[in-house]
This record gives C-alpha cells, structure tokens and sequence, in this order.
C-alpha cells in the first residue's frame, strides 16, 4: 500500500516517460544488449536529451492552454492534416497494442500457458474489467507487477558488466553502418519517444490542474521523469548485455530473462515474466483507452466510461478495434520478438512526423504567448526533430528498397 | 415556410474556401472567413464582413455587399465592393478562426462538444448566425470533396442562443462582459449558459421547426 501512496503523488512527467518501459520497451532495449552489448548506450543518450525536450513541450502546452494535443491539433491545424495527426497516432498505438500482446503471450508462455489461450483470456480480460468494471484497481494491480523491472539497475550491477566499455559506450559513439543497426536504432527512437506519452503526458498535466503558474515545479516533475525512465532502460541494455551481449539477436521473449539471473538465479525467468505481464497487461489497458480519448476528444463526440456503449460509440468503437486487432496480430505465427521490434519501428517511423505537430504549436506565439518556444530552444527541438525524422526516413527508404 | 427556410440555411464549413465572386462574374478571391458582430444586446449576432484571401492578400468586404446564392455560396451585390484591410474590432468574432473546431463547456465548466460546422440564415436582408453543428457527419462532409460539402446536411445542432460568451482559458478570469477579446486564443472556447445535461441538442427536422419560429417572429419584429 505504501507503493500505491507513492505512485498516486508521482507526477504525470514520471509515469508518462515509465510507460515507454513497457513489453515493446523491455523488449526493444533486451534486444539492443543481446544483439549489440554495449553499443547503443550512446544513441540512447541523446535519444533521452531530445526526450526530455520533447517532454517539456508537451507539458508546457497543457500547463498554458488547458487543451490536450488532440484538441490542439484540432483547432490549430486544418482539419485533413489534423484527421491524419490522428490516424498516425491510432496506427502507432495499434502497434503498441500488438507488442503487448506478444508480451503477454510470451510471458505466460515462460509458466507453460499457450499464447492462444493467455492473449485471447487477457483480451476478454482487459476489455470486461475496463468497460464494465473497475480498471483503475487492475491498473494499481499491474503497476506493482511492472515494477520488477526496478531490478535491472541491481541485476547491471550483479552481472559485472565491463565499466571501462560501458563507459566508453556511452561517452563515445560506437555505432555500426549496419542495417541491422538502423533499423534497432529507429526501434529505440519509437519505443522511447513514442507518440502515445506525448498525448497522455499534456492530458494528464491538464486533468492535474497544472497552470501557468505552477508550472515550474511540473516542468521539474517532467524533466526528471524522461531522465529516470531512460536510466532504467539503459540499466536494461547494460544488464542485458553483461549476460548475453554479442549472442545476436534475441531468438525469443524468454531469453531476456538472463539478465535478471545475477538478481533471481534460477528464477530469473519467472521474476522476468512477472515483471513483462504486469507491464504488458498495464500497456494493453491504458494505451488503447488513451487513444480512444484522444481521438474521440478531437472529434468532439461523447468519450467515457460511464456512458453505456451505444452513447459513445466511436469512443468504445476505437477502443475495443485497438484491442482485438492487437490481440489478433499478436496471434499470427512468426517470431514474436520481431513482430514486436517492427512495431516499435514503425511507432520510430510516425514519431518525427507527430513531433513536427508538437513543434509547430510550441513554437507559436498564438498559442503559448511568451512562454513559446525562444530562438535556442527552437534550434535544439528542431535539431532533435530533424535527426530523429531523417534516422526514420534512412530505415524506411532501405526497408522499402529491400521489398522491391 | 420550411421549404424557404432550408433554402436560406448556410453552413459555414460549405462556404470556407468557395471562390467569392462580383456581379460581373470576376472572381474575387476564396472566402477564408466569417465575421460576425456580437454584443450582449442579441442573442443571433449579425455577419458583419466576410474575410476574402486573394492571393497571400486577406481583406474584409462588409456584408452590405453580399448576397445568399446558395447554402454554399455567396456573391459581391455589386463589381465596386469596398474590401478593407483586416482590423479586428471589440465585438468582432471571426467564425471559422474563434469558433469552428473550438470547445464548449457547459455552465460547470465540463468540456462537452466542438462545433463541427457553423450555421447562418438569411432573415431578411441579413445574414445572422443561428446554431452550431456538434455531429460527426459534418466532420466526415468537411474531410471530403469540396462538391460535397454543398449539399448541406443538417446534423444535431445546438442553438446559438444558449451560448453565453467566450472562456478565458484561466479558469479565474472570467471575461463575458468581453466576449470577442479572448476569442480564438489558445485553449480558449465558448460556454453555455446551462448545465451539460440541459443542453438540447435539436435533430435536423428539430433545428428547422425552430429556426422556422425564430425567422417568424424576428420577421415579425423587423416589419
């Protein structure tokens, strides 16, 4: 209980930039250690110097305008680019969805359930529970579950991983001109940066009551958050590949589960497959609500949980095709661990374009009036903005040519 | 009496971007916008001007020039209209910029739609604005073809007559008395002047019959 007090005083920035550690994050950074150790350490500090700029104009655009994205983009943008904004946004957290799916499957795969019973029980699961239960108790429920991933900073420690390569790695570039390389980096970009915590980060600064005049302490709140979240998925990288690093890529889900054994032993496994439940099935509930009320809140039709189903029919329409479309992809045969790297690339390839959204309306004097973006910051956010949207346009281009 | 009615309803979002011409048939420009003057005194504010983009020019042209050709279209009376430069004065709501797409609260506060379109009448010889469109059909009409937001639907609209005036988006500074200063800044909207749950939204054959009433008895009173 003395978790739950603690969460519920967390600040939006921290939880917004902990939901990118979920199964597609845990996953993802897994991946990154076992197929190149240390390597991406420093993409992944840059990677959180633009996240942390991409935070801060997000909360600062709920704090100042009282509006979350969806309503900004709305008003801001002529309806056919905002009606794109929002089409990107669902086909980007479809793709979440389906990573969580495969998560779950694939955890409950490690105690001996078949995918094909856990992911369509946890479907009939999430969708009840959300719709006619209680979901804020099963979120609590799932937060404490996810928490286990607390433990890679330790299980980095344990695993005595090399301090002088570490160091080296995340100091100094070391990057690989490899597709492979490419490909793992733009699947970094989208599980750390991606668009679903921008839109749940400025709602939820604006259901907080966060104005102009209380930003600062949120601006602090949200800076933090973005650094502490990336803290942990670099101590998963640097766990991951003190125990497998150099080994390729992961051949399925449960082979992450070795950079836990310098924490559990032989029940590193199990505490692993705990840990990507929990933060699967919090994803799968929360990222397909959150779209539902982004969209349903910029098309300004009816959007909430206590109106019965045929009162809010986009909402819940929205809602349950994110669900069974995920659950279904998840289902189909294929290795799991690519499905799920190729939904955070293609999350790393929609993100540049939503970013432009967020740059464009921080930059205006017509919507944050001083508090809009100055000439440096402008410089750095379209820096940020620029590379992450050229890295993404690279992989798609080679990723196009190579089904030509 | 219906009939007359349906053919001098006008959708803002039909006429956004139609091609604006003079009595000659010479093109003027593209109608970008609506202005409408709005004071605590009437509760269905005049069209005032109308704002024309020529080029990267915008200018004003007031709407003594105007005349309804259509639920989609309007034209200059006249090829020696006078247009202005735009200059915003207390009072003047700018339709598509203030108030399409931007929220209404309810008198609590609580976010409860956005006007997808917005809706004119011919009364008289004046153009008054008299509801708001909060369906999803006028939002799929807008995304379409240009050819198909002339045929003018009426979705579920709601009366303009209850809305009360514009929010500052600081919840502590109310601002009614000055309803077109705040008007189309960031994370502003309009407010009702009821409770979310009072709101009648009308259904088409709903915001007929009552536009028809209105047009009645403001005939009645302007005669």
């Amino acid at each position: 209980m003395a978790i739950l007090g603690f969460l519920a005083i967390l600040g939006p920035g921290l939880i917004s930039a902990n939901a990118g550690n979920d199964a597609g994050g845990i996953i993802t950074y897994a991946s990154a250690g076992s197929q190149f150790g240390y390597r991406m350490l420093f993409l992944m500090i840059l990677i959180t110097v633009a996240l942390v700029v991409v935070q801060e104009m997000c909360a600062r655009l709920g704090a100042y305008t009282g509006e979350g994205l969806g309503a900004l983009i709305r008003e801001q943008f002529p309806l056919p680019s905002g009606a794109a904004a929002m089409l990107l946004l669902f086909i980007a957290n479809a793709g979440l969805t389906v990573s969580e799916f495969a998560g779950i499957g694939a955890s409950m795969e490690i105690f001996g359930v078949s995918r094909y019973i856990a992911v369509p029980l946890a479907l009939a699961g999430i969708w009840t529970v959300t719709v006619l239960g209680n979901y804020s108790l099963a979120e609590r429920v799932f937060v404490v579950m996810g928490l286990v991933f607390l433990t890679y900073p330790i299980a980095a420690f344990l695993g005595h991983p090399d301090p002088g390569a570490v160091a080296s790695n995340l100091l100094w570039p070391h990057f690989l001109h490899s597709k492979a390389f490419l490909l793992l980096a733009v699947a970094l970009i989208g599980t750390t940066i991606t668009p679903y915590m921008q839109f749940y980060l400025t709602s939820a600064v604006v259901d907080k009551g966060v104005t102009p005049e209380t930003y600062r302490g949120e601006r602090i709140d949200t800076i933090n958050g973005a650094i502490l979240s990336d803290v942990v998925s670099i101590f998963i990288i640097i766990a991951t590949a003190a125990a497998i690093g150099g080994t390729g890529p992961l051949s399925n889900i449960g082979q992450a589960a070795a950079a836990l054994r310098p924490v559990a032993g032989e029940a590193a496994s199990q505490l692993f497959a705990i840990g990507l439940l929990g933060a699967a099935l919090l994803a799968a509930t929360v990222v397909p609500l959150s779209t539902a009320y982004a969209i349903a809140e910029t098309a300004g039709v009816e959007r909430s949980l206590s109106r019965k189903l045929r009162e809010a029919p986009v909402f819940y329409g929205i809602y349950t095709v994110q669900l069974v479309v995920g659950a279904a992809i998840a289902l189909l045969p294929g290795n799991a661990v690519s499905l799920v790297i190729n939904a955070q690339v293609l999350n790393g390839f929609i993100t540049p374009v939503l970013l432009t959204y967020i740059l464009i309306l921080a930059n205006r004097r017509s919507v944050l009036g001083d508090a809009a973006n100055g000439p440096i910051f402008r410089t750095v956010a379209t820096i940020c903005v620029t590379v992450v949207g050229l890295l993404s346009a690279v992989v798609l281009v080679q990723t196009v040519i190579g089904w030509l | 009496m219906a009939h007359e009615l349906k053919g001098s309803l006008i959708s803002l979002a039909a006429l956004l971007g139609s091609e604006v011409k003079d009595s000659d048939g010479r093109s003027v420009g593209r109608l970008s916008d609506v202005v409408v003057h709005w004071t605590t005194r009437e509760a269905y504010p005049t069209v005032k001007a109308i704002v024309v983009k020529a080029g990267k020019l915008e200018v004003v042209i007031g709407a003594r020039w105007l005349e309804v050709v259509s639920p989609s279209a309007v034209r200059l009376r006249s090829s020696r209209a006078y247009a202005s430069a735009i200059d915003r004065h207390p009072g003047d709501v700018a339709l598509a910029h203030d108030v399409l797409d931007r929220q209404v609260v309810d008198a609590d506060g609580v976010q409860v739609l956005r006007p997808s379109d917005i809706y004119l009448a011919a009364v008289g010889d004046r153009i008054e604005l008299v509801g708001i469109e909060v369906g999803v059909g006028a939002l799929v009409r807008r995304l379409g073809p240009r050819r198909l937001r002339s045929h003018v639907r009426l979705g579920r609209a709601i009366d303009w007559g209850s809305i009360s005036g514009f929010v500052p988006r600081t919840p502590g500074d109310m601002r009614h008395g000055r309803r077109s200063q705040i008007a189309g800044e960031a994370g502003t909207g309009l407010e009702l002047d009821r409770e979310a749950a009072e709101v009648k939204r009308l259904r088409p054959s709903e915001v007929q019959a009552a536009l028809e009433d209105a047009r009645a008895k403001r005939t009645g009173e302007l005669a």
